[in-house]
């Protein structure tokens, strides 16, 4: 008698699993954000979903930034992978290679309604390969020049936005007002690199901005640019800056932005969330223009579909329901869209609670027309290799051609 | 007879009769097994898994592996130059560390080993950054050290001295994580002291003193001897430490400037975490085991040959 009441509880929970997990479906999605407001609007977005599926259900996994690449890797590795995952820009090439990344092309493309046409062509770079589509951008989050306009105000200076309007906002101009401001204000600088971390880990985001502005460009096709006379003569320009000039910050010193101690900012629109408790008036322009004109550059994150997860076809259905016109417009408001439609629309300019609509139109124009931070399969190996060599270049009395030379060098056998 | 046969049979089932000897061993094992256990499936296992990984060339994103034999090892002793830039600042590292951590640890036990006012507060003080959050103590002094706005260099600058720019130049860069870490892990190396100078009878300084002994002769003849023992053991794991250390690189100078703090252990971090070269990182990591392993004996044995 117990032997068959074992066989039967054995049975029916044998079957309730089997037929659970025929109707039950969990989408688990790694994100790197743990801010409420975000979350709270990615679950909209999940129930939203499920409302019409029954039996789904999704469930976003925070992983914080600095681990998130790492962790969501060995969860791929460790075959524990999500269904769906933010994917930074710096990873995305890797992801790709590596074929960890559905191809969601066809899909995308034979739907109609979700209009994958909408998309910005060159917010795309990293996640079209030919007809292939291994991810969708939904944060594409344009650098821009932060000003402090109180500093600027003070000084009896055009600020970067006025000058802007009047086409007068070149890197020239930049050095002169950073000079201008420092020089006059003792312990204020006049311009810092990206949030006291562009000579370290964010190295790139200080170099590429400039070197485009010249012209040139840190690699293109597998070569290395960095020894190109356009980056010598931008990397000069900005060494100047900070050794001649003394307007920037140098290694080792701390110059906040955000903290009132600089008067200009090269960050990412991203970044703008923390102007709401600045203590002072600020403002947001284009990046300056350069001897071969305006050049935009864009830092980005995609969504992607894992091949190693078990329900890619629900997952695919999810991207598709998140990065719709619609969801996409609600998000525009923390991740900056890649959606022509909504960069043209009045919800993203007009509807920033924090950002006036004059600013927010070089925000949208610099989506549109900007150039992805360039990234490639081995992009850690790339970045390591460069490092020591870019506090070479860094040196007081660094030879820039020689000290950029030397970073080509040590990156082409990567690039290779 | 019934009772007889019954009685036969259960002894016919019961367990052959032990020796006194096997029981004992039987209980030995029985006793060290949780231990064993946990050290075989926590320690030995992923130390053999570790070897194991380290003959393949495995790339853990893309998941592709084959068996390359020693070629991890071959690369990294015959073909690639980081390695021995690495090797070089390991060393570096652990010549000014474990030195300069054993004298001041010496040195503070010594002197805060006889009670006087306000002995437990000094102790406290220096041991205190030991408990301390390793991550918070690394950003606090990569404040203090900054270039002419950092405290350290206004310190300086107060007396003349204009200070370098300390995590930014490669040579001042490992000083400065030395002497911070050696501030920070010293008060470990005091406490270890400190009990052993407590365990030395006070007679034989009395002993001396009556002989006429300075206070260095007491030092030299009597408790630098007897302290042999617990000098050894702080040697080794002050040793081992400083080429394990991780975070501190890590938070501090993330192995910059110029690779000038580049470390064996933040090396391996990077090639298994950042690159996701696993097997090489693997390599990398019984190298490391095995220069440890090399200086505990080389230590071992120099005690040995000393003490005889």
């Amino acid at each position: 008698m117990t032997a068959r009441r074992i066989l039967f509880a054995a049975t029916s929970v044998t079957a309730l699993a089997m037929g659970g997990s025929a109707v039950a479906q969990d989408l688990r999605v790694t994100v790197w954000t743990g801010n409420a407001a975000h979350l709270e609007m990615l679950n909209g977005f999940a129930e939203s979903f499920t409302a019409t599926r029954p039996g789904v259900s999704v469930t976003f996994e925070t992983i914080p930034a600095a681990d998130y690449t790492q962790r969501l890797t060995f969860q791929l590795a460790g075959g524990n992978p999500p269904d769906l995952g933010w994917i930074m820009e710096d990873a995305a090439p890797a992801f790709v290679d590596a074929g960890v990344l559905v191809n969601v092309g066809p899909v995308l493309r034979a739907d109609a309604a979700f209009d994958f046409a909408d998309f910005s062509e060159p917010a795309l770079g990293l996640w079209v390969d030919g007809d292939a589509v291994f991810g969708v951008p939904f944060s594409t989050s344009p650098f821009m020049t932060f000003f402090n306009r109180d500093l600027f105000v003070a000084a009896g200076l055009d600020d970067p936005l006025t000058l802007a309007e009047r086409g007068e906002w070149t890197v020239e101009k930049k050095r002169e007002v950073a000079r201008l401001i420092s020089d006059a204000n003792p312990g204020i600088w006049g311009l810092e690199f990206k949030d006291g971390q562009g000579y370290d880990s964010r190295f790139m985001h200080t170099m590429v901005p400039a070197i485009r502005a010249w012209g040139g460009d840190a690699w293109t096709d597998n070569t290395c640019g960095f020894s190109s006379p356009e980056a010598v003569a931008a990397m000069t320009f900005l060494h100047e800056m900070v050794y001649q000039d003394r307007s920037v910050p140098p290694p080792g010193e701390v110059g906040d932005f955000f903290s009132g101690r600089a008067a200009m900012t090269v960050n990412q629109i991203s970044r703008a969330s923390v102007l709401a408790n600045a203590g002072f008036e600020w403002g947001i322009a284009p990046l300056p223009t350069g001897p071969a004109g305006e050049a935009m550059v864009i830092g980005q994150a995609g969504i992607g579909v894992f091949t190693g997860g078990r329900n890619r076809d629900l997952a695919t259905e999810f991207l598709m329901h998140w990065t719709n016109q619609e969801n996409v417009e609600t998000m525009a408001r923390f991740f900056p869209p890649a959606r022509q439609s909504v960069l043209d629309g009045d919800v993203f300019v007009e509807g920033n609670p924090l950002i006036p609509a004059e600013q927010m139109r070089h925000v949208a124009d610099a989506i549109a027309g900007g150039r992805v931070l360039p990234s490639h399969p081995r992009n850690p190996q790339i970045l390591a290799a460069m490092a020591p060599r870019v506090d070479v270049m860094w040196r007081a009395d660094a030879n820039m051609q020689q000290a950029l030379n030397a970073i080509c060098d040590a990156i082409a056998p990567q690039l290779r | 007879m019934k009772a007889t046969h019954e009685s036969i049979a259960a002894r016919r089932l019961r367990a052959p009769r032990l020796t006194l000897r096997m029981q004992e061993t039987m209980e030995g094992w029985l006793f060290v097994s949780p231990i064993l256990i946990g050290f075989m499936i926590f320690f030995l296992g992923p130390l053999v898994g570790v070897f194991i990984y380290s003959l393949s060339e495995w790339n853990l994103l893309t998941q592709r592996a084959s068996f390359v034999g020693m070629d991890n090892y071959a690369h990294a002793l015959g073909e690639n130059p980081d390695f021995w830039h690495v090797m070089r600042n390991s060393f570096l590292f652990a010549a000014g560390l474990v030195p300069l951590n054993m004298a001041m640890a010496l040195t503070l036990a010594l002197a805060l080993s006889r009670p006087f006012v306000g002995m437990v507060l000094f102790r406290t003080i220096f041991f205190a950054p030991v408990i301390t959050s390793g991550v918070a103590w690394a950003i606090v002094w990569r404040f203090l050290l900054q270039g002419d706005s950092g405290t350290v260099n206004q310190m300086l600058a107060v007396i003349g001295i204009a200070g370098p720019n300390w995590l930014r130049e490669p040579d001042w860069a490992m000083f400065a994580v030395i002497v911070t870490r050696v501030i920070k892990m010293v008060g470990l190396n005091m406490i270890l002291y400190l009990a052993a100078l407590q365990a030395i009878p006070r007679d034989y300084e009395e002993a001396a003193r009556l002989e006429g002994a300075s206070s260095w002769q007491v030092f030299r003849m009597i408790y630098w001897p007897m302290l042999a023992p617990t000098t050894l053991i702080i040697m080794i794991i002050t040793t081992i430490g400083s080429f394990k250390v991780f975070d501190h690189i890590y938070m501090m100078t993330r192995g910059g400037p110029e690779n000038g703090t580049l470390v064996l252990a933040f090396y391996i971090y990077q090639q298994a975490f950042r690159f996701f070269e696993i097997g090489y990182a693997s390599a990398l990591s019984i190298i490391l085991l095995v220069i440890v392993l090399m200086l505990t004996l080389v230590q071992v044995l120099l005690r040995q040959r000393g003490s005889t």
